[in-house]
């Protein structure tokens, strides 16, 4: 199957092996980390930020922040591009919460006219593949499955786009309260799953 | 922590189970944000949870569509990291003896090893370590200060040690003295790409705006562990 987020993106053990480097300093492993990464970790802080401009200008800061940091990669291994995106997508969190007033409510509709969610089914079936291309188990996908439909888009929409407990309350039309103790029990669902 | 929600019948295994998932998605409200931000810095077993999440997570990441980036942004990425293009780098001197025709360049030449290795951290400071033939300065920066320590002779009687940031202008900063075999100076603008400098004074800093005795050491600010 040919699948444009697949191809763009090169094997985890690559960017994995480019970080080891970069956490020995090499320039030029960093600079290949970049033409690896790059695409893919500003279309996190697009897709998060929804500011073309702000998602560039944290992009700088995610490459310095991997370039301070990698050795912390190589000490506890797992994915690189895994870990990187984990960087990516902690500094969006970070710059949202250091807006003065937080995110409005409408977001991907004002931009592509596109619902975020939509972009998940896509992202389910090329993340199967992904797996099965690695061979890694990874129980989360499996088990986003077995869950309520509705709780399982709250999940990707909250990890794909940064939604808050208040954004996805809203979305739902639902109380604050209410999101929380459902998304949790699905979260503890979730993981019960996962370690059966 | 205390759930003012009010009680959810969760036991607190699977109340930190949660959180921590809740943690990695990002839908904590700023403050239960910060804090278990905070934990997942300083406890173990929440940031294993954390960790364990973010793996299983990142199955999701193909869900992310790339978006190419603009022409310039990788140069500066590393200007930001590596200092100034190379025609500045090569020459501390011909940084620091531009300044009111202070000769800088003899002085560094002498034998005098360059390695400042100052990583302004994030929520983890990190060590440097500035050497020179008789005495060796170790900085730790962490976003709001430098802490300094000295291992070496004191600067000696009607001297001082003077600690300076260079930056794209080319113009000395003084960040202050450095007296003791620790110091703390305030130094909330560094970054990587600063040059850091120590020199030799007379007793109560330089008289002048930059340096008027010999700097001891020098070198490029840059990220590193």
């Amino acid at each position: 199957m040919s699948n444009a987020e697949i191809s763009a993106e090169p094997p985890m053990d690559e960017v994995g092996a480019l970080l080891t480097r970069v956490a020995d300093k090499d320039r030029a492993a960093f600079t290949s980390l970049y033409s690896a990464t790059a695409p893919k970790l500003l279309g996190v802080l697009v897709r998060i930020l929804q500011n073309r401009a702000e998602a560039e200008d944290a992009l700088q800061d995610v490459f310095i922040k991997t370039w301070q940091r990698a050795p912390q990669f190589a000490a506890q291994r797992g994915s690189g591009m895994g870990w990187m995106v984990a960087v990516t997508r902690n500094h969006a969190l970070d710059r949202l919460r250091a807006r003065p007033e937080s995110r409005g409510f409408h977001q991907a509709s004002d931009r592509s006219g596109q619902d975020p969610l939509d972009t998940v089914a896509d992202g389910r079936v090329s993340a199967e593949s992904t797996l099965i291309a690695h061979g890694e188990a990874r129980r989360v996908l499996t088990c986003l499955e077995e869950l309520e439909s509705e709780r399982a888009q709250a999940v990707r929409g909250a990890y794909l786009a940064g939604l808050s407990y208040k954004e996805l309350a809203e979305r739902h039309g639902v109380a604050l309260n209410t999101m929380r103790t459902w998304l949790r029990r699905g979260l503890l669902a979730l993981r019960e799953c996962i370690e059966r | 922590m205390i759930d003012t929600t009010g009680p959810d019948d969760l036991t607190p295994q699977e109340r930190d189970t949660a959180l921590a998932a809740e943690y990695v998605l990002g839908v904590l409200p700023p403050d239960e944000w910060q804090a278990a931000r905070l934990r997942s810095q300083t406890d173990g077993a929440f940031a294993a949870l954390v960790r364990d999440w973010e793996a299983q997570f990142s199955a999701l990441d193909a869900g992310f569509a790339p978006v190419e980036p603009p022409e310039a942004a990788f140069t500066q990425i590393e200007n930001r990291l590596f200092g100034a293009p190379p025609a500045r780098r090569r020459g501390l001197g011909f940084v620091l003896a531009g300044w009111r025709g202070w000769a800088m360049g003899g002085v560094l030449a002498a034998g005098v090893a360059l390695a400042v290795m100052l990583v302004p951290a994030g929520p983890d400071p990190l060590i440097a370590r500035l050497e020179a033939d008789q005495i060796t300065f170790e900085a730790v920066y962490d976003g709001e200060a430098l802490q300094i320590a000295r291992l070496g002779p004191p600067a000696g009687a009607g001297r001082d040690y003077e600690l300076w940031a260079i930056g794209d202008d080319g113009v000395p900063r003084s960040l202050g003295l450095l007296r003791g075999a620790e110091s703390r100076l305030n130094a909330a603008v560094l970054g990587a790409g600063i040059t850091l400098a120590v020199s030799l004074e007379p007793e109560g800093g330089s008289p002048g705006d930059g340096p008027t005795g010999p700097v001891l050491a020098a070198a490029v600010l840059a990220a590193r562990s």
